[in-house]
């Protein structure tokens, strides 16, 4: 035998014994799920968290004997070190692993990379938490948004500012993330819409520690922002928020989901009415509280952010595709999880029938009161005043 | 006027902190030839010291200075573990080594602390702002100013009345020589290093507290502007840092108070272009020494 031959055979083997693994984990009726996140690096943050949530959701199915109460499912984790290029390699090697339905990363770059590539596979592919309406449209039919999108939380905290009779808004933003940019951007167009005056746009960069140059700006306008809102998050917002407060300017401030975090809470006095957008707010009886409750049960020891929450819901939603399908099929599982409507999830319900793959989902307003968090209330926008993304 | 002499001192502020990072930088610089990278890894260190001194439910006070001790501990171990191994393979080794120092130290953060930042609950006597004439100043800020000039009060008598600060000096001169003069090159190097950490755990401190939390990246940002200023200033030049952290600061302050809304997006290309010209004129940085090239 030839060295080419030799080798020739080998290759077959393999593949041979592959396949016949292959269909020997098909016989168990395993459903793989793939995840492609950045569980180390700067998406360590939000990935970590949504996978902790998916990981609880996975717990939970398979308990009751998977989806639909027969089909376990197996979660296959890959690190793309929150590295856009690796997330292409780790796409296309959960694709190789014969994956059924991919998560990927909480930003638009890496989601967008792992997601052509399920995309060119025919795998539907969903991103836990990027919030940025264009992203599934950019990627092609089998990419979902799951999070709640930025247009969404920016209509609801605009229709707050304008109910509270607020009439002047300064917008801080930073061209550095799209999140960063693109709220507030939402924000300053439907404030304007509701017959609010945006006074100024200021700019900032991620982590510039100094926000003087921008206070001082700010105390100089005429007329005086009553309301000042932003999509900055640690450590932007705390350190903007302070030197705010001590440049004795008591607007109100407004931010969104990027500041749900413990830091936030442990500001003190400056923090003090603060109001935020998030994707729930757990009071008593909800299913969100009872999540929580689940959450500590499991990893012994409180929930601090909402990410787990929707990761887990990110894994009900795709058991509630599946199960819809009723098939493991590609094709199937994508028309399917378009059609979903009123998924009950930890957050709330998430319809995707007519979305175009951006769920609905319910807002909730926070305000920080007391280094403590009171519930405003829950919004769903009114869909003729969400801005177009 | 006014809003001029308030950038003015919002610029000093700023540079404060990074004249104390570029300096830490440069000292190590000065005895090495190397820019370490995981600097600013140190304040993530002053960071969560804090952190877990204010979890046990001691007092802000004595974060503090656990915080500093912890950051000097940590230089000094950095040296010990990472440097002093690989000090003679050349610079290109010692560079990618403070590389390696730092990434190691993100993934240890992340995986055994958290991915998430922690908060850092700063006393509320620390967030206000005096008024000094009709001017804000914040007490973060004035604490920013009268940390800096302290401690390059402090320091300048020690590099030119202390017999270790003389070796210091000199050994930023020449190294070799100075050790043919019966200088402790371990000793040198090892305070160089514990000096940085006393300058980084400070500049910790004062960036903390307005951050008011701590996460396993945050070192990464500050010692990119402080190798920036240590570039300006003149590589080698510990005086030279300092004027580069202020220069830096003052052309960023400037530039987002007084550019036109349409060009603020651009702030950052500009300051960056700024400091590429004024490194056209003067090549060695602005107090820079043309031997100190190597």
């Amino acid at each position: 035998m030839s060295r080419s031959n030799w080798l020739k055979t080998t290759a077959m083997t393999a593949a041979l014994a592959g396949a016949v693994f292959a269909s020997g984990t098909a016989a168990a009726e395993n459903f793989k799920v793939g995840y492609a996140g950045g569980f180390t690096g700067y998406l360590a943050p939000y990935d970590q968290p949504s996978l902790k949530g998916v990981q609880l959701a996975i717990d939970e199915i398979n308990a009751a004997g998977g989806i639909g109460g027969t089909m376990p499912i197996e979660l296959i984790v890959k690190d793309t070190r929150s590295d856009t290029a690796q997330a292409a390699v780790v796409a296309q090697e959960l694709v190789d692993d014969g994956v059924s339905v991919m998560i990927v990363s909480c930003d638009v770059d890496p989601a967008v990379a792992s997601g052509v590539i399920a995309q060119a596979a025919e795998i539907p592919s969903v991103s836990s938490c990027a919030s940025t309406p264009t992203l599934p449209a950019a990627v092609g039919p089998y990419m979902f948004s799951n999070y709640t999108a930025d247009n969404l939380q920016a209509t609801v905290l605009a229709s707050y500012a304008r109910e509270q009779g607020l009439e002047n808004a300064y917008v801080l933003l930073s061209r550095d993330t799209p999140y960063t940019e693109k709220l507030p951007e939402y924000f300053a167009e439907v404030f304007a819409a509701m017959g609010g005056n945006v006074v100024a746009v200021g700019e900032f960069t991620i982590g510039q520690q100094d926000f003087s140059a921008e206070v001082t700006n700010i105390k100089g306008l005429d007329p005086q922002p009553d309301v000042i809102m932003t999509a900055a998050y640690e450590p932007d917002f705390p350190a903007f928020l302070k030197q705010l407060r001590a440049a004795g300017i008591t607007a109100q401030v407004l931010g969104s989901d990027g500041i749900d975090s413990p830091t936030t809470f442990g500001l003190g006095d400056v923090a003090e009415g603060v109001v935020f957008s998030n994707a729930g707010f757990p009071s008593e009886g909800s299913p969100l509280a009872a999540y929580e409750a689940a959450y500590e049960a499991k990893y012994g020891e409180p929930n601090d952010t909402v990410f787990t929450a929707t990761g887990y819901d990110a894994m009900l939603v795709i058991a509630a595709a599946v199960e819809a399908a009723g098939s493991t099929d590609g094709a199937a599982i994508r028309d399917a999880w378009d059609n979903l409507e009123n998924v009950q999830v930890a957050t709330g319900t998430m319809t995707y029938k007519g979305q175009n793959r951006v769920p609905v989902r319910v807002v909730a307003l926070n305000q920080v009161s007391g280094g403590e968090r009171v519930h405003v209330g829950d919004f769903t926008p009114d869909p003729s005043q969400i801005p177009a993304p | 006027m006014d809003v001029v002499v308030q950038q003015t001192v919002n610029a000093l502020a700023l540079g404060g902190t990074y004249a104390l990072l570029a300096l830490g930088l440069a000292m190590v610089f000065s005895v090495l030839g190397l820019i370490n990278f995981a600097h600013g890894e140190l304040m993530t260190v002053t960071g969560y010291a804090m952190y877990f001194v204010l979890t046990a439910g001691l007092p802000f006070e004595i974060a503090v200075l656990v915080g500093i001790v912890a950051a000097i501990a940590t230089a000094m171990l950095m040296e010990r573990v990472a440097f002093r191994p690989v000090r003679n393979a050349g610079t290109a080794t010692m560079l990618l080594t403070s590389f390696a120092v730092s990434t190691i130290l993100h993934m240890l953060f992340q995986n055994l602390i958290s991915a998430r930042p922690k908060a850092l609950p700063v006393p509320d006597w620390m967030i206000g702002a005096l008024n000094i004439a009709g001017f804000d100043i914040g007490v973060i800020q004035l604490m920013s100013i009268s940390a800096t000039a302290l401690l390059l009060f402090a320091l300048t008598v020690f590099l030119r009345r202390s017999t270790l600060g003389i070796a210091m000096r000199a050994a930023s001169l020449d190294f070799p020589v100075t050790r043919l003069m019966g200088i402790n090159a371990n000793m040198v190097i090892s305070t160089a290093f514990a000096i940085s950490g006393l300058l980084a755990g400070v500049a910790g401190v004062l960036w903390l507290a307005q951050r008011g939390s701590v996460d396993p990246l945050m070192g990464f940002l500050p010692v990119l502007k402080a190798f920036i200023a240590v570039v300006l200033g003149g590589l080698g030049s510990l005086s030279g840092a300092v004027l580069g952290g202020f220069t830096l600061a003052f052309i960023e302050v400037a530039l987002r108070a007084f550019l036109p809304d349409d060009w603020l997006p651009f702030r950052e290309s500009i300051a960056l272009a700024l400091v590429i010209l004024l490194l056209l004129v003067r090549p060695e940085g602005l107090l820079g020494r043309k031997e100190a090239i190597r």
